[in-house]
């Protein structure tokens, strides 16, 4: 039933296995380290490196792979596009009246490939990682609050059962709708909206007694304990260290050899031009 | 206000030195935006240990008095209270009401919103973390937990693959799984079929039994909760609670239902049958006692309206709704599913609930629609209106009508009278009067649909329906839910609508419905229609209720035994439910 919402997740992998506190975390910090860096070589090699990383240790079949890689290329493409052609700087060409600058391909592939870097970890990160699993360690490893933590988990299971609702209301609302010339229901912009709002309401009242339900288990008690906790071992401090290292080295070697770019690059000559 | 039944203390017996699981002690609740107090300076003391069972009209408090005993009142739900309430000995306002859980269980009507983690044994381990239990000692429990309410093999199950049965049992397993002193147990059993019935209270019983929980318990389906045992099933003090907030009787049930037998019944509450009985007859006993016989063969010969049996007139018409060699398959949540006219996938046809039905609708006939949970009586109901693509065969007919079980599934408006309005032509205010008049929604008229309550929804789902000239109407479940007078009046909308010449099919789990009101019977079981003919005689089919797993209720056994022809039968029925009074329905604030 929720096949809709659902990604299957590949959660029996080396990466699997690790922690996920620590899968985010990581995330987050080769996110933050891509921020300073404006040149197209340093987030290529980080790409390239990214994806054997996740290709080799994830298990994700190579099709799933390449599928997921589709609204990351596209939001690329578009920051590729934008950047390209209006940033200012020396021109390179013409394309349909908008001059296309170099500082402005250099940034934009930069950043093209960045959201590249983010998505590739991204699909890892999801693909192999446990729902369930990430809110529990998040509550023991982040200090995530409790009652944070089962929100989210009980909103998780609410948003499983939404599709069959909506398609429920789809259905009741289309039985009611006045016929159209050709002897289909009528449906619109206003029809969807109808709907949503009757989605809303029943699922505002599901909340409040899925919160009650879960007060009723004594949520939010004093100390408490984690049946199975989420283990957080030897080998996740591992996989820390090998990505820093990595991350480390490969801004070392821009440096090394002349081609990592900062911030700088934005405003070297844009400013003059 | 409270009279106590003589002789019977509840608190008789007991150790003096123990403190009481609940105490109200002069205790009102008012609402915002409702006149007058839900409860009125209410006094009531549960024991340790204690099983108590709450009567009431709709309206009179009985989740009210729930709510207080959780704490949702005052902490969750805004609301005026005043008076003390203490669980345990702890005064609920000064605690919050997940520090109160440790004392209270509850379980809910809807599994759905009672279970909220992915895995059963999240579910479970849940309280025992949130009270800090040894996780060592988890599992342990949560394997007795699951075997106390028979449940045992559902340990490794994902939540959202269990069924309705299944689902409650987990979710009383869960509530019971901490050992809180007292259980509260919000009509339990109501979303539920007979089978699922009987496992949810045999898993109450057994609990209760090795737990040991004072319990209040408030149910509609009272025959059914209390199986064969009679009242001797119900836990075994009862509180009736009349319409204005105040206790009327409280003492030992089957002392209190013989008392407040004539007021319950007059205020169409769901009552359990011997009691139903002694409110019309003034004789207790039940089915057994010799005057109630006879005077349910009185009504059979009496009665005239229970005549339309199987002479409706229009029966001989050619069908207005009609389905041959019909598949139905599963709704596809989430799926678009693909709008063109050819024909059927061939892979779709495995996942076929049903196969192979062929039924006719024809004007002025009720048929109701009977089967186990899960066997795909939505899935038909769906196929017929025209919503789900059959996976093989057709449906012929013009467009019909179709009342979801839900009725907030289908609201459409922001008033009640533009909820009657929507899609009709303009200029047609003399018809949107006519239909608010009829289905008594008049003072309701600008107010917003949602806000309704049970059976208000469910009058305007259907009252919206019926506004359309589509010559067949589709039912589910629209009695679900309702109090007694409210389902007798819905029938009553039903019979109207067919002796104006419409079509009408309900599905129903209640077979008592479904023998006063239904002309046919279709049954469905195992992926097909196992019965289709003159109700009485489908009911009359032991081996084809059984194999729908559907259990007969007494009245309605010693009914088919006792009388030789349907007419007879009919009338002791719609005989029996001319003695709930229909007006002061809906007048309530």
């Amino acid at each position: 039933m929720s096949a809709g919402i659902e990604p299957r997740r590949f959660t029996d992998s080396p990466l699997g296995r690790r922690n996920p506190t620590v899968k985010l975390a990581l995330l987050f910090a080769v996110s933050v380290a891509l921020l300073f860096v404006f040149d197209p070589v340093t987030p290529a090699v980080l790409y390239l490196l990214a994806l054997a990383a996740v290709a080799a240790t994830a298990r994700i079949p190579a099709r799933i792979l390449l599928l997921a890689h589709v609204p990351f290329v596209g939001f690329g493409l578009g920051l590729l596009t934008v950047n390209a052609l209006s940033r200012p700087g020396t021109p390179l060409l013409e394309v349909a009246g908008l001059g296309v600058t170099a500082e402005g391909l250099t940034v934009g592939v930069s950043l093209g490939l960045r959201s590249m870097v983010i998505g590739v970890l991204s699909i890892g990160f999801i693909a192999s990682t446990d729902g369930v699993a990430l809110m529990t360690s998040l509550h023991q490893h982040a200090r995530l609050g409790v009652r944070m933590t089962y929100a989210v988990l009980a909103g998780y299971r609410m948003l499983q059962e939404m599709p069959a609702e909506w398609q429920t209301i789809r259905s009741a609302h289309q039985v009611r709708a006045p016929l159209r010339s050709h002897g289909r229901p009528r449906s619109g912009v206003r029809s969807f909206g109808r709907s949503a709002f009757a989605l809303l309401v029943v699922s505002v009242r599901r909340g409040e007694r899925m919160a009650q339900s879960l007060e009723s288990r004594g949520l939010g008690l004093g100390p408490r304990t984690t049946w199975r906790p989420v283990p957080l071992g030897r080998a996740d401090w591992w996989l820390a260290l090998g990505v820093l290292l990595v991350l480390a080295l490969v801004f070392a070697a821009g440096e090394a050899l002349g081609f990592r770019e900062g911030h700088e690059l934005l405003f070297a000559r844009g400013a003059g031009a | 206000m409270s009279t106590t039944v003589p002789g019977t203390s509840a608190a008789a017996g007991q150790v003096p030195s123990t403190v009481p699981a609940v105490e109200l002690d002069n205790v009102s609740v008012e609402f915002p935006r409702r006149t007058g107090p839900v409860l009125r300076k209410l006094d009531l003391r549960l024991e340790a240990g204690e099983q108590l069972i709450v009567f009431g009209p709709s309206g009179a408090g009985k989740s009210t008095l729930l709510q207080l005993v959780t704490g949702t009142i005052p902490h969750s739900v805004v609301a005026q209270l005043s008076g003390s309430v203490r669980v345990g000995g702890t005064d609920t306002a000064d605690t919050g009401v997940a520090a109160l859980s440790r004392c209270v269980g509850v379980l809910a009507q809807d599994p759905s919103s009672a279970v909220c983690l992915p895995d059963v044994e999240q579910e479970l381990a849940l309280p025992l973390e949130n009270r800090a239990v040894d996780p060592e000692a988890i599992s342990g429990r949560i394997d007795a937990a699951l075997r106390a309410v028979n449940a045992g093999g559902l340990r490794l199950r994902k939540t959202s693959a269990l069924s309705g049965g299944e689902g409650q049992r987990v979710a009383l397993a869960a509530s019971l799984i901490a050992e809180p002193e007292v259980l509260l147990l919000d009509e339990p059993t109501s979303m539920l079929d007979g089978e699922g019935i009987a496992s949810v209270r045999e898993a109450i019983e057994r609990a209760v039994d090795q737990y040991r929980p004072a319990v209040v318990l408030v149910e509609h389906r009272m025959d059914e909760y209390a199986g064969r045992r009679g009242l001797a099933g119900l836990p075994g003090r009862a509180v009736v609670l009349n319409g204005e907030g105040e206790i009327l009787l409280d003492g030992p049930t089957p002392q209190v239902l013989t008392e407040a037998a004539a007021e319950l019944q007059a205020r169409g509450c769901w009552l359990p049958l011997e009691t139903e009985l002694q409110a019309v007859f003034g004789c207790p006993g039940g089915l057994e006692a010799e005057t109630v016989r006879n005077g349910l063969k009185e009504l059979a010969a009496a009665h005239p309206t229970g005549a339309s049996v199987e002479g409706h007139p229009h029966s001989t018409d050619a069908p207005v709704l009609q389905a041959a060699g019909l598949s139905v398959g599963r709704p596809q949540a989430g799926r678009r599913r693909r709008r063109s006219s050819g024909p059927a996938k061939a892979g779709f046809q495995e996942g076929a609930l049903l196969a192979n039905v062929d039924l006719a609708l024809r004007p002025g006939e009720i048929v109701a629609l009977l089967g186990a949970n899960g066997t795909g009586k939505t899935s038909l109901l769906l196929t017929l209106a025209g919503l789900l693509e059959p996976a093989a065969g057709q449906v012929a007919g013009p467009r019909p009508a179709m009342v979801f079980q839900n009725p907030e599934h289908q609201f459409v408006a922001g008033t009640v009278r533009g909820e009657l309005a929507y899609g009709l032509a303009a200029g047609s205010e003399p018809v949107v009067d006519r239909l608010l008049r009829q289905h008594r929604l008049e003072h309701l008229a600008d107010q917003n649909p949602f806000r309704l309550s049970g059976g208000e929804k469910r009058r305007l789902s259907v009252a919206a329906m019926l506004a359309h000239h589509r010559p067949a109407l589709l039912a589910d479940e629209p009695c679900f839910g309702l109090d007694r007078r409210a389902a007798i009046a819905m029938m009553d909308a039903f019979r109207a609508a067919a002796a104006a010449g419409r079509a009408i099919m309900f599905s129903t789990h209640d077979l008592r419905t479904a023998a006063t009101v239904a002309h046919r019977a279709v049954v469905i079981a195992g992926g097909s229609v196992i019965a289709d003919g003159p109700v009485f005689e489908v009911l009359a089919q032991r081996e084809v209720l059984a194999r729908a797993g559907l259990a007969l209720p007494a009245l309605l056994e010693w009914v088919l035994e006792t009388f030789e022809t349907p007419h007879r039968m009919r009338a002791v029925l719609s005989g029996l439910d001319a003695f709930v009074p229909l007006d002061g329905e809906g007048s309530r604030p």
